[in-house]
């Protein structure tokens, strides 16, 4: 079975990994040990003690918080229980002017903000950018990923979900 | 008379026996165990990749064979051996895209009973290019011939070429002007083309009387049915070596083993649960010459997906909420869309093991009867169906790498495919002939950034995993136009961490002709239609074509002086505009106008991918590499990224990492001094809703989701807490 070492696996999710490696790996099978293995990757870089249970963006994860699952920034804040929609606990930051646009697009042309703007949600503790959505004056903003935790621990790892 | 497969079961019967088995046992063709595997696994795999070695071979004898720069240069052509029901076995590598539309197509038949008329006999080939019976576009041509062995029908050899001239309103293959059927150019629908391993004169005719540049068509047709009489041979000879009850059998389960394979991956790679993202595209049209007033000239499309991975392992992609068909060449069949699937599955989970249609087997599209996804009229035009279908699958790409990444396999995440807009081109060649073309160096976009890293610069396309431009000096051969310019456009990978690939701009000075249409397509200039991922920000829309008519460039090229190689940096005013003389023309959207002649200029950008990661955790050194060598401006490095450049003792740029790192610091905090709580934005935005305070396009876009899509009104008036049907569609009964 393929596996690799902790510092390999921490450095391919740092992007620091050599090329020609990352590139093996990329080639080889798959380490079935990899979600585990990663996870303590990610738990060694937070300053917090609370279980990660499932990344859920660069710098977003679900972890067991008390009683309770919660999506956690890096940085330690709360977006509250991991079933709600993070986005609508963060700092939000809309572009819709051209303006405002430009800063981003300083030498190409531009999409009309009638018509597009861009929704940038940030932490409101670190300011860490977690999420860009460009979308029609309007729209919903979207809830990305509603994650069968249950069902990925018991049916595909395993492995109890811890709280359960 | 013609000879009849031997079989007790005719085809109709053997298809409809075999889509029976799977929905009873679950397994392709009721095989529920993989007994040739499990006795010898390695005879197993050795005949399967002897059949994928008959397939590249085939393409790569059959490439040599084309006329087209776009078939023999950049690759535009995929073979593939099918069962008797149709059933993909194995496949080359190139636009793979067809791989199922064929399998479409081959269905088609069956279930038409061409058994009975037109018959089906060795020798016999059949093409088509009809997107409701199984293609993407006209230009996807695609030619299949049946596999007999000692009278028994046991498989299909299929090909497809994307012609670089359909015979359209509008000259080249994406027929950008294609309202509807009737103007997208030749047809041929399922049609027996030739007989006894000949393609038929008449056929051939009729090409000829209906296509700008036959050339290309004609000897695709060759190349393609050559290919295919190869890989029937191989194919013959194999089951010579093996017998036919082993090939019968053994056929199938490579596609059960395929359907295994991918839900195997599926859990190997993946997190279950519910994705969902989105993307648009904007056409622009309003008083551009040729397009008839059949719909509303600019509108604006939402394409909202919903991806739900159950922990069986399948996948399903389901599009509701999205916008009606209409009156463009846009449109998008099932075949289609099933084809977008297949070639996003052979890049990002179906790349190793048996490569066929069991991966597709293990997934389920659902396309809304009525939108652009699954029209309820087949009289529209799907010219151009690449608009939408890539903006669709890169935004497919971008739930299955959040899914990656969630299940710690981070050099799989991909931000994904973008659209890259095309030219097509005709009138009168540099030889003094009618000609037509559609130019494919737009098949070397950028790419989408990894998690890792930065995407592919000029190397992407969503069609081909086989990206490739084409080199200059072959498609200068084609067409009357010479370059004075090819190079990489700055910013046009989306910012981020980890920055999309950017993209190429050409400048072309038209040569030796009085007469050149030129037309450009899947042009979303208003709207973004690709996404950045986890902070990464869109890549630009695309961005306006710039031209000059009756330019002074032999004047200044007689005097030595310098030339505008590409648009610039400045939006505002291009190097073209602060360098060379003549009529400057600034146009948005697809570009349909009057012809150009010698002496003209006009440039063509395409786009890039979009950026993951957060921008202020971008690299410095990396990004004083990027502004060195043209990838990003001094601008961008300074204003987007915070990133403080000097230069070294040679003028080169160099970071101060220092500096960086205070500027960064602050921007963070000017990051945060400007944001606002969502909920006091959701408070704040809901007045406007209510009010329906829209651009007219987006109000129209809004209306037209909500008549197709309960749920989408539902979703939206929850989120909003507001009644959606009442505000966009007042009048209208639920």
């Amino acid at each position: 079975m393929t596996s690799y070492s902790k510092e390999v696996i921490r450095d391919l999710a740092a992007g620091q990994l050599p090329w020609p490696q990352t590139r093996r790996i990329m080639s080889a099978y798959k380490d079935d040990d990899r979600f585990f293995k990663m996870v303590a990757v990610y738990q060694d870089r937070v300053a917090w003690k609370d279980p990660i249970l499932l990344p859920v963006s660069d710098h977003l994860f679900i972890c067991q918080s008390g009683d309770e699952r919660i999506t956690r920034c890096e940085c330690g804040h709360s977006f509250g229980d991991y079933r709600k929609n993070w986005k609508l606990n963060a700092a939000i930051n809309v572009r819709n002017t051209e303006q405002s646009l430009r800063e981003i697009y300083p030498n190409s042309d531009l999409p009309d903000p009638e018509w597009m703007e861009i929704r940038e949600f940030i932490c409101p503790q670190c300011g860490t950018l977690h999420e860009v959505e460009a979308a029609a004056p309007g729209y919903p903003i979207v809830h990305d990923f509603e994650p069968d935790l249950e069902g990925f621990y018991h049916e595909w790892l395993g492995k109890p979900l811890q709280g359960t | 008379m013609l000879d009849k497969p031997a079989s007790a079961l005719r085809l109709r019967e053997r298809l409809l026996d075999s889509q029976r088995l799977m929905e009873e046992t679950g397994c392709y063709d009721g095989i529920t165990e993989l007994t040739l595997r499990n006795q010898d696994p390695l005879k197993f795999e050795t005949l399967h990749t002897k059949l994928r070695a008959y397939c590249v071979s085939a393409r790569e004898m059959a490439r040599r064979i084309s006329a087209s720069p776009g078939v023999r240069e950049v690759g535009e052509m995929v073979v593939a051996i099918y069962t008797p029901e149709g059933d993909a076995i194995a496949l080359s590598n190139g636009i793979m895209v067809h791989v199922h539309t064929m399998s479409r197509f081959i269905k088609w038949m069956i279930k038409k009973n061409y058994e009975e008329n037109p018959r089906i006999r060795e020798g016999d080939i059949f093409a088509n290019n009809d997107a409701f019976i199984g293609t993407v576009q006209v230009p996807d041509v695609m030619d299949v011939v049946p596999i007999f062995h000692e009278g028994t029908l046991v498989g299909w050899a299929g090909a497809v070429c994307h012609e670089l001239e359909a015979g359209g309103i509008t000259p080249g293959g994406d027929v950008c002007l294609a309202q509807e059927r009737f103007t997208e150019g030749l047809f041929v629908c399922a049609e027996k083309i030739g007989e006894n391993d000949e393609i038929r004169r008449d056929y051939v005719i009729r090409c000829e009387r209906n296509l700008r540049m036959p050339i290309y068509w004609v000897l695709d047709e060759k190349a393609k049915v050559a290919s295919c009489i190869d890989m029937r041979e191989s194919v013959k000879q194999l089951i010579s070596e093996i017998g036919l009850d082993y090939w019968m059998k053994v056929s199938k389960e490579f596609i059960e083993e395929g359907r295994r394979a991918q839900l195997a991956r599926t859990r190997q790679l993946t997190v279950p649960g519910i994705y969902r993202g989105h993307t648009f595209y904007g056409h622009v049209t309003a008083g551009k010459p040729g397009f008839q007033l059949l719909g509303d000239p600019d509108w604006l499309y939402n394409i909202p997906i919903e991806m739900e991975i159950t922990t069986d392992g399948k996948i399903t992609m389901d599009f509701e909420g999205t916008q009606p068909w209409g009156y463009h060449s846009m449109n998008c069949t099932p075949a289609g869309m099933d084809g977008g699937m297949f070639v996003t599955l052979t890049q990002h989970m179906n790349f190793e093991g048996l490569v066929n249609d069991g991966a597709w087997m293990a997934t389920e599209l659902k396309l809304p009867h009525g939108t652009w996804t699954n029209p309820d009229n087949e009289m529209v035009a799907t010219a151009t169906s690449w608009a939408l279908l890539l903006p669709a699958y890169g935004v497919f790409q971008r739930l299955l790498s959040r899914s990656f990444i969630a299940r710690g396999f981070v050099e799989e995440a991909f931000v994904g495919q973008v659209n890259s807009p095309m030219i097509e081109m005709g009138g009168e060649s540099q030889y003094g002939t009618p000609f037509g073309m559609a130019h494919f160096e737009c098949a070397a976009a950028g790419s989408g950034a990894l998690a890792i890293k930065d995407g592919l610069d000029t190397a992407y396309v969503g069609w081909n995993p086989e990206s490739d431009m084409g080199n200059i000096e072959v498609w200068e051969q084609s067409m009357p136009m010479v370059y004075i310019g090819r190079s990489i456009v700055p910013n046009s990978g989306g910012a981020g961490k980890y920055r999309g690939g950017c993209s190429f701009v050409s400048t072309w000075l038209i040569n030796k002709t009085p007469h050149l249409r030129l037309h450009t397509s899947e042009h979303s200039s208003r709207v973004f239609d690709n996404g950045g991922t986890c902070g990464g920000y869109p890549a630009p829309t695309c961005q306006k074509h710039r031209a000059v008519r009756n330019s002074n460039i032999h004047e200044l090229a007689a005097r030595g002086e310098p030339l505008a190689h590409a648009p610039g940096i400045d939006p505002h005013m291009s190097d073209y505009e602060k360098n060379i003389g003549g009529d400057h023309v600034v146009v948005e959207g697809p570009y349909i106008t009057s012809p150009h002649k010698e002496g003209d200029i006009f440039s063509h950008s395409y786009n890039g991918g979009g950026g993951y990661g957060d921008v202020l955790e971008r690299d410095p050194i990396k990004t004083a590499w990027d502004v060195e060598n043209g990838f990003l401006t001094r601008e961008a490095a300074d204003q987007v990224f915070g990133i403080v450049l000097k230069d070294d003792e040679d003028g080169y740029p160099k970071a101060d990492i220092d500096a960086t790192v205070t500027r960064r610091a602050a921007m963070r905090k000017e990051r945060l001094a400007k944001a606002i709580p969502v909920a006091d934005w959701i408070a704040a935005e809901r007045g406007r809703v209510e009010k329906a305070d829209f651009a007219p396009e987006v109000k129209k876009m809004y209306a037209s989701a909500i008549k197709l899509s309960s749920r989408f009104t539902k979703d939206f008036s929850d989120f909003w807490n507001v009644d959606a049907r009442s505000i966009f569609t007042p009048g209208a009964k639920p």
